[in-house]
């Protein structure tokens, strides 16, 4: 079977900047969810960048279901299924709420599958429902989040990315769209976590993909990664005093 | 004058300032792009007016129809040329700055070699001709270009609202990042918004034709009053374009009431001045941090 997704040998950076990501290889099958975690500067996000499309590949291949979509632009991997959501907000903040779902669906004609969607974003987001009518940007950050998640859903995505979803919200906010983040997982599509906090982000996906200096350094299933003495020493920095007790 | 008198009169030219405004605005929010050629590809359309009243006694609001579309045309061609190759620059808004500053002197020097310096106006009728409401003056071809402006602002609006592509613009000049990853072809739209831009240019180039006497570097005249018009109203925002151009399109027409016409420029380069020091997002605009 191919797969969903398929990094091979990619290099990147942005503008005429050095490379961030230094041959990158990395496989993404369906129906399973993934986390990438690593320190920063890894190059997490610049990776989701490079397979949503905002940056462009230098070098490498990237394949989806064995065909190259190396370069293609946002909009063109959109109708693959391949969806993002950027860490940073970005409603449209003079549209309601209803209006920014709408925008989701910009690139889908059938109006009947449009507004079945819609209803199922609004059962997964109750708050929505109630906030139909509101200006996006009225919103808090946490509704926000919710609204570029169920906006990314609109399309029903195969491949769904997600950059640091808890950034700047508050613990309560953060633990309902990790929730609503392993909900998803069950279901068709297949989630690409970024997480900088790697212990709730390893939470809710089956596996796991440690990420440093621009390369894939670890990946293993998610549960029980952070107890790999060679993941602690890289991810939580705690390069430990006596040499000896870390392995590899 | 009477005060009503006056702010009738600054009324009636309002309409073309949004006009001229709107489109500038527009290619702003889309694009981030200040069009400093946006008044000279106006001065252009006048142009086409002029000739086409002058050799064929076309009607210069009905030279509409042929400035916009060609107008339109241009401006795509022309952002397909130059804008697409800019986008991963770094330095992005300084090259756009620069480019379209040239752009305005090439069209520039191309007018004036082509059609001289020579003041330039069309003549129709109504041009010229006036009635009385009561007490009130009212010059027949402003309120001709008041009414023009009307329909093809509400036009935009509509445009901008109800079709898929207006919509898509909308979105682009909210936010272009999440434009892009809902599937807009922000390159597309961008294209397509500079063709609007510029199509707005072109009606008021018709209009302009027969209000204000025209020759090539007038443009620079027009292109800073344009500046001050969405710089009050604030940057890429549609409904400042229109509130900042009437704003000043009134206070321009007191102070040429007070202080004689010589004055009223000032008016704008004034505004300019004050909004940027105490308010620089303008009124609906938005501020930016950086």
């Amino acid at each position: 079977m191919t797969a969903l997704l398929d990094l091979k040998e990619i290099r990147t950076g942005y503008g005429a900047g050095p490379d961030i990501l230094h041959g990158i290889s990395l496989t993404v099958e369906a129906g399973r969810s993934y986390c990438i975690i690593g320190p920063n500067g890894a190059g997490k996000s610049t990776l989701l960048k490079l397979v949503c499309g905002i940056l462009k590949p230098r070098s490498g291949e990237v394949l989806s279901n064995g065909n190259s979509v190396g370069g293609l632009r946002p909009d063109q991997l959109l109708a693959l299924g391949i969806s993002y959501v950027p860490q940073e907000r970005t409603v449209f903040p003079t549209m309601t709420v209803r209006e920014n779902l709408y925008m989701g669906a910009y690139s889908v004609e059938d109006k009947d599958l449009v507004e079945e969607r819609m209803d199922r974003v609004l059962t997964l987001f109750p708050i929505l429902d109630e906030r139909r009518s509101q200006i996006a940007g009225t919103l808090s950050g946490g509704e926000q989040q919710m609204v570029t998640l169920g906006r990314a859903l609109m399309v029903d995505p195969k491949l769904m990315m997600i950059d640091e979803p808890s950034l700047g919200l508050a613990p309560q906010v953060a633990d309902q769209i990790f929730g609503t983040i392993r909900q998803l997982s069950q279901s068709d599509t297949t989630i690409l976590l970024v997480e900088q906090n790697a212990q709730r982000g390893l939470e809710s996906v089956d596996w796991g993909i440690v990420l440093d200096l621009g390369a894939k350094s670890f990946e293993g299933p998610a549960e029980g990664i952070l107890d790999d003495t060679r993941i602690r020493e890289l991810y939580l920095g705690t390069r430990v005093s006596s040499r000896g007790e870390v392995e590899g | 004058m009477n005060i009503l008198q006056v702010l009738i009169l600054g009324l009636l030219l309002g309409g073309v300032y949004s006009l001229m405004a709107s489109g500038l605005t527009l290619l702003f929010g889309v694009m981030r792009v200040v069009n400093l050629a946006h008044a000279v590809f106006m001065i252009l359309a006048a142009y086409i007016a002029f000739y086409l009243f002058d050799l064929a006694e076309v009607d210069p609001v009905l030279t509409i129809p042929v400035t916009m579309p060609v107008m339109f045309l241009l401006g795509v061609v022309i952002y397909l040329l130059i804008f697409p190759r800019l986008e991963t620059s770094e330095r992005y808004v300084e090259m756009t700055v620069l480019l379209t500053f040239a752009l305005a002197l090439i069209v520039e020097g191309l007018l004036t070699f082509f059609f001289t310096g020579i003041f330039r106006s069309t003549r129709p009728e109504y041009g010229t001709e006036s009635f009385f409401v009561g007490d009130l003056f009212i010059p027949k071809g402003q309120l001709v270009a008041l009414g023009v402006s009307l329909v093809l602002l509400i036009g935009l609006w509509a445009f901008l609202k109800v079709t898929k592509t207006g919509t898509a613009i909308r979105a682009t000049m909210q936010n272009r990042t999440a434009a892009q990853l809902v599937g807009v072809n922000v390159r597309r739209i961008s294209a397509i918004s500079f063709g609007v831009g510029m199509a707005l240019a072109g009606a008021a180039g018709s209009l302009l034709s027969y209000l204000f006497p025209f020759f090539p570097s007038r443009h620079w005249q027009w292109v800073a009053i344009m500046l001050s018009l969405i710089v009050l109203g604030g940057l890429g925002s549609l409904k400042g374009a229109v509130v900042g151009a009437v704003t000043l399109a009134i206070a321009a027409a007191f102070v040429t009431d007070i202080l004689g016409p010589t004055w009223s420029p000032v008016t704008f380069f004034l505004a300019l001045f004050l909004v940027l020091m105490f308010r620089p997002q303008g009124l609906y605009g938005k501020v930016v941090r950086i």
